[in-house]
């Protein structure tokens, strides 16, 4: 796919030896970058490995210590996003810049600063609908974002990039937060949008993205280009995880496991969320020593399932039972007594008090429960089991004494705080949500490792998740959930097409 | 020439930027504390003098320093305890005129025989806890800001004040509204050191109660834990609302006790001056302590020297008393930009480079 012309054409963009430093790390060694007009340049790497880094001193968020940018072969100093864009970059994050209560419409023009008491109003609508021609996409503009799907606020956003101008696309996991057949539809749209000159950088976790959606293929690692600007016919899935993590990758695979007894049952549940169905009437059972995988896309009441469960929110209709005991109505602490454990899908707000050490996040749990004294309590008891726990799951990044807030730790050690909270030998049930949002191959691993080994022991591992690999290679079960409602079970192992239709609801 | 302010989220700043920013914030509050003082009419000469050594060198003002300080020893710690778990209790000096009142009806109405003066700090207590426990309501069952609530129940409690000042409380044989001076029962004894009173060890005790409570007892953690994060304490099993019912309440009674030890320890009266900005020192005091208890200590002591030295100025050099509140001011809004500065990179851009 590679065209000749992107080896003679001056290049849309162009990174010269630029480096960047937080504190004592160099996040961004002396890389160099090339993207050529009209092409589809995947970008790949871990996280940390510096493609965020890369990306925020292109689009003019961070300044760089060394080397330079040019655009259209023209020198250029990027200093701030509105510069980027006067340039034409354009990127379009992974957690959207939209104001949810203003239409798609609203929310462009917000961005290019033509608001409508101001002149300018036609030009910015005209942009727009230019972009909509371009792209073909059909988005509802007129109403406020926050009702729309998240396909729809993302297509939101590359309207925007390119009704400011953007002749270069940068795209941060675009299809992170779609489904299969969402991320299908988005890469092809992407692909006429190359077609019609725009260049893309599609930063990706997804091997299989790379080699059926791009054109050229550059991979970071530890702030290092270690692949620059392969074309995707050069390269293989091996090739590229190995450049990615510098070993080899295998998937980890489960050898199924014999059923145990049924641990948790979920009759007929339901749950409000601002008055409207979020659950409705989910039946489910799970027997220890499973695993069973929920897939579906963010906002379909996965977060209030898990909630429901562990009893953050309450049951509207139905039973939830542990072991055939009736949980309905009890208490966090009284289901934690239970054996019910906890992974919420956003460490920080829901699992972390980041602000707080590291050994007071890992004692929280068993000081809920009395376990570290009910009366008194000795820091010394809590340095103490936090110690045993940051040995057991080798957090690094701690303080001698552990004393370091969580918020410094990288999001894989912050994970495994949480982990290594739950993952405790009493635990029976562990509701996981998301627990590989953002983390790193090395990382992603130790944690499916992890709920592995839970689930060997004979825990029950109820595994709610975005993305589907991590579902497939883990879960003895799968499931999806769409718009509230749970796929109904099914009797042999559903297929990647067939979990996409069941998280559209279609099954 | 117009710039665009650019803020950049720092990666999250470590104990030594955290340090570093406390110090400076600090420093800079002081340097520019002493310049309003001298812009009022301080000489420089004096400064040490009156802000130094008569508040907390010479015994005669140690002594005020030390009483002055026990009220908001109360103030401060009361409103460490909302603040930490993000109640954010703006009517500090209601509760404290609650805890002044029910003291004082208590004194008026001659109850309790011999344990009156304890039966006073009692329902000073229990006067303050009442005040709050409104807002408190409103909020966790009707989801009513606590601001709001807070602040006018101040003004609530001011008018009931006067209410009484003018009526069942009054003192018919004064001119000013106020309570008849309490029998000697009824006053907290002196300690022997200028008019410092018993009313500082109560204050330190509570102090050293809510310090272990913090630290040493699963409570303790978790509203430490709730105050960081509450949803994460809810997520590992700890019942947030007991929680903030407990800290909040306690808050109110501490606030309340230190309207009952005025009344008792220093004024023996109730007056319209008892609650003078105790909102605002209280907050003060808490800010610059971090909501650490063990620190509502030295800082408590260095805001009443301050008030102890306003005093003294207005007297010699015509400064006026509200001078302390624009250096507390100073000292707060300094401590805020500290805060800001630590967590985000501000840097200006000129419009025109921008364009």
């Amino acid at each position: 796919m590679v065209a000749p012309r992107t080896q003679v054409a001056v290049p849309a963009l162009e990174a010269h030896g630029l480096a960047k430093r937080f504190g004592d790390a160099l996040v961004l060694d002396h890389v160099d970058f090339a993207l050529a007009p009209g092409e589809i340049h995947a970008l790949l790497g871990e996280n940390g490995a510096g493609k965020s880094t890369l990306m925020n001193i292109l689009t003019g968020l961070y300044s760089p210590e060394a080397g330079h940018v040019r655009v259209g072969g023209v020198a250029a100093a990027i200093r701030s996003p509105g510069e980027a864009l006067a340039l034409g970059i354009g990127m379009v994050h992974q957690h959207f810049r939209l104001a949810a209560a203003f239409t798609g419409r609203e929310n462009v023009r917000l961005a290019t600063g033509n608001l409508p008491a101001l002149r300018g109003r036609g030009r910015t609508d005209a942009a727009l609908d230019h972009a909509l021609a371009r792209t073909g996409l059909e988005v509802p503009l007129d109403v406020p974002v926050g009702d729309l799907s998240v396909a729809d606020q993302q297509r939101i956003e590359i309207l925007k990039a390119l009704s400011l101008g953007a002749r270069i696309l940068i795209l941060d996991e675009p299809t992170a937060v779609l489904t299969d057949q969402e991320g299908d539809r988005l890469l092809a749209m992407v692909r006429r949008l190359a077609s019609s000159g725009t260049s893309v950088v599609l930063i990706t976790h997804k091997l299989r993205e790379v080699l059926a959606a791009s054109d050229r293929v550059s991979v970071m690692r530890a702030g290092r280009m270690v692949l620059a600007a392969r074309g995707v016919d050069e390269v293989s899935a091996e090739i590229l995880a190995e450049a990615m993590i510098g070993q080899d990758a295998p998937a980890t695979l489960r050898s199924p496991s014999p059923p145990g007894a049924v641990l948790l049952e979920l009759a007929g549940v339901s749950v409000l969320r601002r008055g409207a169905a979020a659950v409705r009437d989910v039946h489910l059972s799970l027997r220890s020593g499973q695993i069973m995988g929920i897939a579906g896309v963010g906002g379909n009441g996965q977060q209030e399932l898990a909630e429901a469960i562990v009893g953050l929110r309450r049951l509207e209709t139905g039973q939830v039972r542990l072991a055939g005991a009736d949980m309905t109505g009890r208490s966090v602490d009284q289901r934690r007594g239970a054996g019910m454990r906890y992974v919420p899908s956003d460490r920080s707000t829901q699992a972390l008090a980041p602000d707080a050490s590291v050994n007071d996040n890992l004692a929280a749990a068993a000081v809920s429960r009395g376990r570290l004294g009910r009366r008194m309590l000795l820091p010394r008891y809590i340095r103490a089991h936090a110690r045993g726990r940051i040995e057991a799951f080798s957090i690094a990044g701690v303080t001698a004494r552990g004393t370091r807030p969580v918020r410094l730790l990288s999001g894989g050690n912050a994970q495994k705080v949480v982990l290594a909270r739950e993952l405790d030998a009493e635990a029976r049930l562990i509701v996981v949500h998301s627990p590989t949002r953002g983390l790193d191959v090395a990382a992603c691993r130790y944690v499916h490792d992890q709920l592995i080994e839970a689930a060997k022991n004979g825990a029950a591992v109820l595994l709610i998740s975005e993305d589907l690999e991590e579902i497939l290679a883990l879960s003895d079960d799968i499931r999806a959930m769409s718009r509230g409602q749970l796929s109904t079970p099914t009797s042999e192992r559903p297929s990647r097409r067939e979990i996409g239709q069941m998280m559209l609801g279609h099954a | 020439m117009l710039e665009r302010i650019t803020l950049e989220r720092r990666a999250g700043a470590g104990p030594v930027r955290q340090t570093a920013a406390y110090t400076g914030s600090l420093v800079m509050a002081i340097a520019l504390s002493l310049g309003v003082l001298v812009a009022a009419g301080v000489p420089i000469g004096a400064l040490y003098q009156e802000l130094v050594v008569q508040v907390f060198l010479a015994p005669t003002g140690q002594a005020q320093t030390l009483t002055a300080a026990t009220p908001m020893l109360l103030v401060g710690l009361s409103a460490a305890l909302c603040l930490r778990l993000k109640f954010w209790n703006i009517g500090l000096e209601g509760q404290l005129l609650l805890g002044g009142i029910f003291a004082t009806g208590v004194a008026l109405t001659d109850l309790g025989g011999p344990v009156r003066l304890a039966l006073m700090l009692i329902a000073s207590a229990i006067g303050g806890a009442l005040w709050i426990a409104a807002p408190l309501l409103l909020r966790l069952r009707l989801g009513v800001s606590e601001v709001i609530v807070t602040l006018m129940m101040t003004n609530i409690a001011y008018l009931l004040l006067q209410h009484l000042l003018f009526g069942a409380f009054g003192d018919p044989t004064y001119n000013f509204p106020s309570s008849p001076a309490f029998d000697d029962a009824e006053r907290l004894p002196r300690l022997g050191f200028g008019s410092v009173h018993l009313g500082l060890v109560i204050a330190l005790a509570a102090v050293a109660a809510v310090a272990w409570i913090s630290y040493r007892t699963p409570f303790g953690f978790a509203s430490r834990f709730a105050g960081h994060n509450p949803e994460a304490a809810r997520t590992v099993g700890f019942n947030t609302t007991w929680i903030i019912v407990v800290s909040v309440l306690a808050a109110g009674a501490l606030s309340g006790l230190a309207g009952g030890i005025i009344v008792a320890g220093t004024e023996f009266r109730l007056s319209q001056q008892i609650g003078l900005h105790a909102t605002f020192n209280g907050i003060v005091i808490a800010a610059l302590a971090r909501n650490e208890p063990l620190w509502i200590v030295p800082v408590s002591l260095l805001i009443a020297g301050l008030t102890v030295a306003s005093a003294s100025l207005k007297v010699f050099y015509g400064v006026s008393e509200g001078v302390v509140l624009i250096i507390q001011g100073i000292i707060l809004f300094c401590l805020v930009a500290g805060q800001f500065l630590t967590t985000y990179r501000v840097s200006l851009t000129p419009i025109e480079a921008v364009r």
